[in-house]
């Protein structure tokens, strides 16, 4: 039981080093990020990756470029256009006026701008909220909205499900979640979140919703399963 | 002046690498090696200085040659890079391209004091990678598409921890034991799980597991043990 919860901590090493290499599924970038942008441990965790990755570049032993290879990379640059710059700008404003979002950190804030165009709030239940993000996962990804008091029915899982607490915070049998806070529940945990008083509950969950992660998410499957 | 290729460099009593030669052997005459520092017997020319300013030139003044001096460097290994994950040499040189590409592109949102060029430009790679995999899988992303950008985590507080972080990755790496390196290679860089890795070298599964945490520990400074120095 107490493997299958992360309370509050940052996650293993080699969801750190598939991270760096770029290995890992969508849906866990996007945890993973998303968790970064709230906790200044993970952070470190992943910058410290990334410089390791960064200096095997410099190392790497460098292959023959074509002849023509930086006159085509610099003639390529002339005909860049620099509106794309400014137009790319432009829809990080326009879409940040929905101002419900705003509140998340980004990544994710994009993600759920993104959705919000797409499908959606959908009603969870009383005082619950639901967005499914669309990311190129195996993977069920959704933005929760839980208001005070409220929160998820009592469920088990088919599968592994990880949440993380993006602002207020959410109670359950194992503990009290705050931003940051990660629960990983797994096939054989029964819960029943409810959001603390206070602020609105934003929450990212991940779940494999029964099916076998594949692919991609055969790292965090090894870590957890 | 010229420098011939040697592997290493003797200049007072710095040892050089054939990377810093090269970035010194491109910047000679240009007034931006000043920015880097001068180089004299005590102090090593910090050539991640000298990336920076030339990204940092890109930004603000468009400059071409300071591009070239980035795309002398690191398209060559982008290319080995994305060779390295069965790409063929054609597409391997053209994801090269398109990494320094947006590196020119991106260059206004670089800042030194987050990464080091070499992280910066890892992690531009790495994304655009993972789009070439997407696109690969029909999965119609578009390669403008804002929201593939890189992230890049701008946390200006933790200004003093990046630099931490860098400079111990760095120094750690300069004195891991060869067979932690390949270890850390293989996970980091090429992305193999814990058990690929276990079969390609021929070890349990849990002398890799152990092995890369043992290593990967030694690399990050932690919360607790900010000035510990349990290195060599």
């Amino acid at each position: 039981m107490e493997r299958s919860l992360s309370h509050g901590q940052a996650i293993g090493d080699e969801f750190y080093s598939a991270y760096a290499a770029g290995t890992l599924d969508p849906a866990l970038i996007l945890l993973v990020e998303t968790q970064a942008a709230l906790r200044e441990d993970v952070r470190r965790e992943l910058h410290a990756a990334d410089t390791v990755a960064g200096v095997f570049l410099e190392r790497e032993s460098p292959a023959n470029m074509s002849e023509m290879s930086l006159t085509r990379t610099l003639n390529a640059i002339d005909k860049l256009d620099i509106s794309a710059e400014r137009n790319e700008r432009a829809a990080r404003t326009a879409g940040s006026i929905l101002d419900e979002l705003i509140v998340l950190p980004e990544p994710l804030k994009a993600k759920a701008l993104a959705a919000a165009g797409e499908a959606g709030w959908k009603f969870g239940g009383p005082g619950l909220k639901v967005m499914p993000l669309e990311l190129d996962s195996e993977a069920s990804v959704e933005l929760l909205r839980i208001e005070p008091g409220h929160g998820a029915p009592r469920h088990s899982h088919s599968g592994q499900e990880y949440t993380l607490v993006v602002t207020g915070g959410f109670t359950d049998e194992n503990g009290s979640y705050g931003p940051g806070d990660l629960s990983i529940a797994g096939p054989h945990d029964t819960h029943q979140p409810i959001a603390d008083p206070g602020e609105t509950c934003y929450a990212l969950a991940v779940s494999d919703g029964g099916r076998k992660f594949t692919g991609w998410l055969g790292v965090a499957q090894k870590l957890f399963g | 002046m010229r420098l011939t290729a040697f592997n290493l460099h003797r200049i007072g009593n710095v040892v050089l690498s054939e990377l810093h030669v090269t970035v010194i052997a491109l910047f000679i005459g240009e007034v931006e090696l000043l920015e880097a520092g001068p180089i004299t017997g005590e102090s090593q020319p910090d050539e991640q200085a000298v990336f920076a300013s030339a990204v940092e030139d890109i930004a603000q003044k468009q400059c071409r040659k300071a591009f070239t001096l980035l795309f002398e460097f690191f398209a060559p290994r982008l290319k080995s890079f994305m060779l390295r994950l069965g790409t063929d040499a054609t597409q391997a040189e053209e994801l090269a391209q398109e990494v320094m590409i947006t590196v020119w592109r991106k260059a206004g949102q670089y800042d030194r004091a987050q990464a080091s060029v070499s992280t910066w430009i890892f992690r531009i790679a790495r994304n655009r990678r993972i789009d070439a995999w997407r696109r690969q899988k029909k999965l119609d992303a578009e390669a403008d598409d804002p929201l593939l950008s890189p992230s890049e985590l701008p946390h200006p507080e933790d200004e003093y921890h990046l630099r931490e972080t860098e400079t111990r990755v760095r120094s750690a790496m300069m004195h891991l034991p060869e067979d932690q390196l390949r270890l850390l290679k293989a996970a980091f860089f090429e992305g193999l799980s814990h058990s690929e890795i276990a079969e390609r070298m021929n070890l349990p599964l849990g002398t890799v597991k152990s092995r890369i945490r043992l290593a990967f520990q030694k690399l990050r400074p932690r919360l607790s043990d900010e000035h510990a120095d349990d290195v060599g």
